[in-house]
């Protein structure tokens, strides 16, 4: 079966990264996949900046971005309630694809972590996999963000690990394809 | 309490503009797309050395602070910042082995940033050998292809990262 292809056309895409040249890469492999407007920036201060001005889509940014990393910047797009961009896609780049940082970057509320250096193939299937994938979100006082379970499928007593968790039968059409494990990249 | 915490969590569906949008037909087919992204990365590449000539300068500036005596605080966080722009592009402009020296780098620089006795040999090595691995006949090499070099600077990381860990 082929691999589905994606339509960026008339997205935004916004990429924080504190190096121009990695930007630049980046940028030139979203172009090469057809989006229409890619906007960059090298710090958080003008990612947020950028965000109150105009519709951003997706927001791919790095873990070390500065001042404060790309986690930071991400529980600041999440926490705020009256934030548009609340629920935007957002992907961080990192170089450390060690378990805890992964796991921080979770628990920020990113949807997914994509391994540097990047390849055009890593790229394409990580946004791929965002956008056919539904996930649902979490609303709760220490988190706000996609549910990092991944998979909610119940247990075998027709109910998750939390108890407002639907039965296994009406939360199928919520399953993703792989659990936990996916946010881990190549 | 984890419980108080569940018991108020909301879960919602959320289909976002870029999930409605990507999902439709009329973009670029997959093929396509990503030979054009490795057309646009091959297009940056011949500017590639010159990028490189001005990180390792801000890098070599960076630790000629350091070697003259100024404190981590000076000079640790820039190092950083440049070995890791390096790190970041090297594999996807084909310097595999730039790469691995910076990421090593990185780990080095990272543990003095957090407080470690700074062991200025360790730094220097590493620039020793980023300057190796941009050599043409080095640059696509593996650090399989040269392990005693791989190792002598994996265990150069690992000795300050273990006092790193352990402090």
């Amino acid at each position: 079966m082929s691999k589905p292809s994606i339509n960026l056309r008339d997205l935004v895409i916004l990429v924080a990264d504190g190096s121009s040249y990695f930007s630049m890469l980046v940028h030139g492999m979203l172009r090469g996949f057809g989006t229409s407007k890619v906007i960059e920036v090298r710090d958080a201060v003008d990612a947020l900046r950028i965000m109150t001005s105009q519709r951003v889509d997706v927001l791919i940014c790095d873990a070390k971005l500065p001042p404060h990393g790309g986690q930071a910047l991400t529980r600041a797009i999440r926490r705020k309630p009256d934030n548009e961009h609340r629920t935007i896609p957002i992907l961080i780049m990192s170089a450390d694809t060690r378990e805890a940082t992964i796991k921080r970057a979770r628990d920020a509320g990113a949807n997914m972590v994509v391994a540097k250096p990047l390849s055009p193939l890593n790229l394409y299937d990580r946004l791929t996999w965002i956008a056919m994938t539904s996930r649902q979100f979490v609303d709760c006082p220490n988190y706000f963000g996609p549910d990092r379970r991944f998979k909610n499928d119940g247990n075998q007593k027709g109910s998750g690990r939390r108890k407002i968790d639907q039965p296994a039968e009406a939360a199928a059409d919520s399953v993703d394809a792989d659990a936990e494990p996916a946010l881990r990249t190549a | 309490m984890a419980d108080d915490q569940n018991q108020i969590a909301r879960i919602f569906p959320v289909e976002t503009r870029f999930q409605k949008i990507a999902q439709q037909p009329g973009g670029v087919p997959r093929d396509q797309a990503l030979r054009q992204a490795f057309a646009a990365v091959e297009a940056v590449k011949p500017g590639f050395d010159a990028w490189l000539d001005g990180e390792m300068q801000c890098l070599v500036d960076a630790v000629a602070r350091a070697q003259a005596g100024k404190p981590a605080a000076e000079w640790a966080e820039t190092a950083n910042l440049y070995s890791r722009h390096m790190r970041d592009v090297g594999t996807t402009m084909g310097y595999e082995l730039l790469s691995f020296v910076a990421n090593s780098l990185c780990e080095v620089l990272d543990a003095i940033e957090a407080g470690i006795p700074c062991n200025l040999e360790s730094v220097t090595c590493h620039l020793d050998a980023l300057v190796l691995a941009r050599q043409p006949e080095y640059r696509a090499l593996s650090p399989e292809q040269l392990p005693e070099l791989a190792s002598g600077l994996r265990s150069v990381a690992d000795r300050v990262s273990v006092v790193h860990t352990d402090g």
